[in-house]
């Protein structure tokens, strides 16, 4: 009778959850925007996706066969990276875009730094920096008409927003159904916000992030949404018309790059919709999702060391606070 | 019924209650051999007042308190003091003195083992102490601290609030539900007994919510007595933790490194309670308690009432035997229990449940990096932060552990629970725990 | 004495190579390799300032005062760079225009007083001037290599003079190379790739060793 028995440490029974699972909620949500995107682009919009995920994961099981590592594409995070990277992409970009941003955010922005977990900035959004400092042409002026799928170069419809192109803005059901110019998988609100609300319900996601951001966001453009006049704005269209649903939903609320606790998850999807809003309002730029987020991504750290919770049975925040500044 | 005030972290878990919800509390029985541990408790161990070779009967006194935190300790059945010497000690992995008690199957119960009361009228409060520490009551819920000793806390501490755990919020367990649900009557009359002792003026029972039953049995036996309160707990582990109790019922939270009765507040188990209550009609001492032999690695998963000093393979071949292939036995619950590597150990008064896992059931999940998920931090009830702690302890990094406060953390094991990388984080905290501890110890040694 | 004089100018290429092992010298590093050319006269401008400063610290040496030895550094330095500059000003008017305030930066280049505090002050004057030779060789060589990537993403050719090879862009030229991102991007991973092989060298030399 007598077996071996195992001895470890408590506890002795693990929940359910697991990386890979996380990781395929995460691709489920994404489901609908891929299809959407199909729908409103097509064949050229599955082409890059493809192309991007098979370019990211082939990047991470090569690299870390390279430099000797256990090869990890099996907890699914670059196909997710592959994903996230395609949806940021004008549909009409030729395929070689996706290859070398998907292999930038994988080998540069991830791997080198030490693979899953140790990145400091979301790798797909910084592929996507990368591809826009890289190849700005590309970048901006690659669209596709959705539905007739007409290449097309005009202006869109942040860039009207901003007075910097020339063109008609959409009705808001186009929006919502995504019949507009944009990145692959950014026009889609429903699809989007089907996938987003999946998270939550699952728990993959924080609801503070999206909520911090696209709340700072529509406040924001409500408030100063026209220069020299202020409660001018349109909070609703600045939420609609660029990456913002995306980037809040998918991009900011990527685990390793943003706050551990649920107060600094909130000032960090604050600090995303302040700073897209300077960005898209004073800023050079039509959009700001983008470095929105991959500066929120830097602060995150810090964040971490000074936003703690009151921990049971101190009387006040300071003491908390000074225990974890210092212990960092 | 009181409404909760705060209650942080916690986490839900599958809590497998229905392997032994429905198994009535049975005796065990006697085994061979009993062996009775000096110390069983929290403080000082106990000093025996018996030789080898002694006979001694049902409740007589084996060996005596020692010093201000210490509990007595009685025989659990009729028979012969076959030796007094080192035996392994399944709590503190070392060999501890014990008392090995050779039953004679008579069962004979002492002479000194008459009722004290009838009700609580008859009996002062000072009489139920000395009552208390004469049977040597300790905390049936795990740490097995004194009893008589937390009845009387100092003077510049008041007490307000009597607190009676029923929340067993340790999956698998059930053996205070089955006693909330069969002896409501004798838990309450302990629980009065206690509240008496320590001059509280108000009392409130806490049960999680998936136990109905249990609330409903208790509710009917305390109906009676308006300074009973009840309190239903949402059910997340940990919420039967003391300091947690304290946080959820009366908002209040227990200093670092203090103890309840720093915000006026006691907390007993139900089975201390019921220990203490039935002593009171029979004069029967803390010789037995009800203890669940239960997981999905037993045939019939059980609730025993069982002898202090029963051997754990005895009390598994009583429930069926093993299912399947053992792959870990656990004393105590999954989440805070303490895993053992042979079944000769004996249970102590603390010991409130076996839990058998099988073979399947305990791989070793692969860990992998920290994606900084926050569900540790979520899960913490003390809203420390675990990702941090671990990762200091990791790395050595003692001073920096500290300052993020990991001689606070419980060891109740959430976040563990909870890591979707499956990362060892308690025992990361536990390492840095006993290192930070064994060099204070140095340095007062060196001071001295 | 042979074989030390040639580790001192050998040792500019790896072993204490500035840029990518003491990372010294970053500034110019970064702001002018966008071409394989105006590193090499960065290079070259570099070395012809270190072997002049290098040789007239080891001279004076033994008489300049330890407690104004940098203001006397700074002095001897700037006198090549003056040279430099002119002669560059005057014979090629276009890399000077390139090259711009770096030049005349030269002076107060941590490399150049680097080593004329921590060698040339305390060598004799062949070693310094091998020294000098050897980083400053380094140094060029560090330059055009990140010039040459950054050209060549970049532009997606490598122009000298006015033959560009090849003669049209291979591919759709990366304009973020040419930018400041471009060259940290570059900067970084060459001083990782030769922070590696350095390290997998050693390891190996100590295999070889313990053996
Ligand atoms: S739960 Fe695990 S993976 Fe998530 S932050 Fe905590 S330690 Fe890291
Ligand atoms: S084991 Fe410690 S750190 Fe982990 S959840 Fe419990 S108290 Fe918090």
């Amino acid at each position: 009778m007598e077996e071996k028995l195992v001895i470890s440490s408590s506890p002795h029974i693990k929940g359910p959850k697991t990386v890979r699972g996380i990781m395929l909620d995460v691709i489920i949500a994404l489901i609908p925007a891929c299809l959407a995107s199909l729908i409103l682009f097509g064949w050229k919009a599955l082409l890059i996706i493809m192309a991007s995920v098979a370019s990211a994961v082939a990047s991470e099981a090569l690299y870390e066969k390279a430099v000797k590592r256990e090869v990890t594409v099996g907890d699914l995070s670059a196909v997710i990276t592959g994903i996230l990277l395609a949806m940021t992409l004008p549909p009409n970009v030729p395929l070689w875009i996706p290859v070398i941003g998907s292999a930038f955010a994988i080998v540069i922005a991830k791997q080198i730094f030490g693979g899953l977990g140790c990145n400091f900035v979301n790798p797909a959004l910084a592929g996507r920096a990368f591809l826009l400092a890289a190849w700005p042409m590309h970048m901006t002026r690659d669209w596709l008409n959705p539905l007739t799928y007409d290449a097309v170069t005009s202006a869109t419809p942040l860039a009207v927003l901003k007075g910097t192109g020339q063109g008609t803005l959409p009705g808001i059901k186009d929006f919502l159904l995504g019949v507009r110019l944009g990145s692959l998988g950014e026009t889609s609100v429903l699809a989007l916000l089907l996938g987003g609300i999946y998270l939550i319900a699952r728990g993959v996601i924080d609801y503070r992030i999206p909520l911090g951001f696209l709340g700072t966001l529509f406040v924001g453009t409500l408030v100063f949404g026209k220069p020299g006049a202020f409660f001018q704005g349109d909070g609703v269209l600045a939420i609609l018309a660029g990456g913002a649903i995306l980037g809040a939903f998918f991009m900011a609320t990527d685990y390793v790059t943003s706050p551990v606790t649920a107060r600094g998850r909130l000032y960090m999807g604050i600090g995303a919709g302040f700073i897209t809003l300077l960005i898209r309002l004073w800023g050079g730029y039509p959009e700001g999702v983008t470095y929105g987020i991959l500066l929120m991504n830097l602060v995150t750290p810090l964040i971490d060391r000074f936003v703690v919770p009151r921990y049971y049975g101190y009387a006040h925040d300071r003491a908390a606070k000074e225990a974890a500044a210092g212990g960092r | 019924m009181i409404s909760l005030k705060r209650t942080s972290g916690g986490v839900r878990v599958d809590d497998k209650k229905d392997l032994s919800a429905g198994s009535p509390i049975e005796p065990a029985g006697i085994p061979g051999e009993l062996v009775l541990f000096l110390s069983q408790h929290t403080g000082a161990p106990s000093k025996p007042v018996v030789k080898v070779q002694d006979l001694v009967k049902r409740g007589q006194l084996l060996a005596e308190p020692q010093g201000a935190i210490s509990a007595a300790l009685h025989a659990p059945t009729s028979g012969k003091v076959k030796a007094i010497e080192p035996r392994y000690h399944p709590i503190q992995g070392r060999l501890v003195d014990a008392i090995v008690l050779e039953p004679d199957g008579k069962n004979e119960v002492f002479e000194g083992v008459v009722p004290r009361a009838r009700d609580l009228d008859s009996i002062s409060g000072e009489e139920i102490i000395a009552f208390v520490r004469e049977i040597g009551l300790v905390g049936l819920g795990g740490a097995a601290f004194p009893t008589a000793v937390k009845l009387t806390p100092p003077a510049d501490k008041p007490i307000d609030t009597y607190l009676l755990n029923g929340a067993e919020c340790e999956p698998y367990l059930t053996s205070d539900y089955r006693l909330m649900l069969e002896e409501a009557e004798v838990v309450i009359f302990g629980f009065r007994a206690l509240l008496k002792a320590a001059r509280v003026a108000r009392g409130i029972v806490c049960i999680e919510d998936n136990k109905p039953e249990a609330i409903s049995a208790m509710q009917r036996a305390m109906s009676p007595f308006p300074e009973l309160d009840l309190a239903v707990l949402p059910s997340r582990y940990p919420r039967g933790g003391e300091k947690q109790l304290i946080e959820a019922v009366l908002g209040r939270e227990v200093p670092p490194a203090g103890l309840p009765l720093d915000v006026g507040v006691i907390v007993s188990n139900v089975g201390t309670a019921f220990t203490l209550g039935k002593a009171i009609r029979t004069g029967l001492p803390l010789v037995e308690r009800v203890i669940s032999v239960t997981g999905e690695g037993v045939t019939r998963p059980s609730n025993f009432l069982a002898l202090i000093g029963t051997p754990v393979s005895y009390l598994i071949e009583k429930a069926g035997g093993f299912s399947g292939t053992p792959g870990k036995v656990i004393m105590g619950g999954p989440m805070m229990g303490i895993s053992v590597k042979s079944l000769d150990v004996p249970v102590l008064k603390g010991t409130s449940g076996i839990v058998v896992l099988k073979k399947e059931q305990v791989k070793k999940d692969k860990m992998l990096p920290c994606i900084r998920c926050g569900r540790c931090v979520d899960a913490c009830p003390l809203r420390l932060l675990p990702v941090w702690m671990a990762a200091y302890a990791e790395r050595g990094l003692l001073e920096e552990a500290e300052r993020a406060r990991v001689l606070d953390c419980c060891e109740c094991g959430a976040c563990a629970y909870e890591c979707p990388a499956k990362r060892p984080l308690v025992q990361w905290i536990r390492m840095a725990k006993s290192e930070i501890l064994a060099k204070r110890r140095a340095q007062n040694h060196a001071r001295k | 004495m042979k074989r030390s004089l040639f580790h001192d100018f050998i040792k500019g290429f790896v072993e204490e190579n500035p840029t990518f092992r003491l990372v010294i010298g970053m500034c110019p590093t970064l702001a002018v390799t966008t071409s394989v050319v105006n590193g090499f006269w960065m290079g070259v401008a570099v070395i012809f300032v270190l072997t002049f400063s290098n040789v007239f610290v080891s001279l004076l040496r033994k008489s300049i005062p330890d407690d104004i030895r940098i203001p006397v550094f700074v002095i001897l330095i700037a006198t090549p760079v003056v040279i430099v500059e002119l002669v560059m000003r005057a014979y090629l008017p276009a890399m000077y225009e390139i090259l711009g305030i770096f030049v005349p930066l030269i002076v107060v280049n941590c490399i150049i007083i680097g080593r004329a505090e921590a060698f040339a002050y305390h060598q004799p004057v062949l070693n310094s001037l091998m020294d000098g030779l050897g980083i400053g060789a380094g140094y060029t060589i560090n330059l055009m290599v990140i010039g040459g990537i950054r050209e060549f993403l970049g532009t997606g050719q490598i122009t000298i003079g006015s033959v560009s090879f090849p003669g049209t862009p291979l591919f759709e030229p990366a304009a973020v190379m040419l930018t400041p991102p471009g060259g940290f991007i570059t900067l970084g991973l060459l001083m990782a790739a030769l922070n590696i092989a350095v390290a997998r060298s050693e390891n190996r030399k100590k295999a070889r060793r313990a053996a």
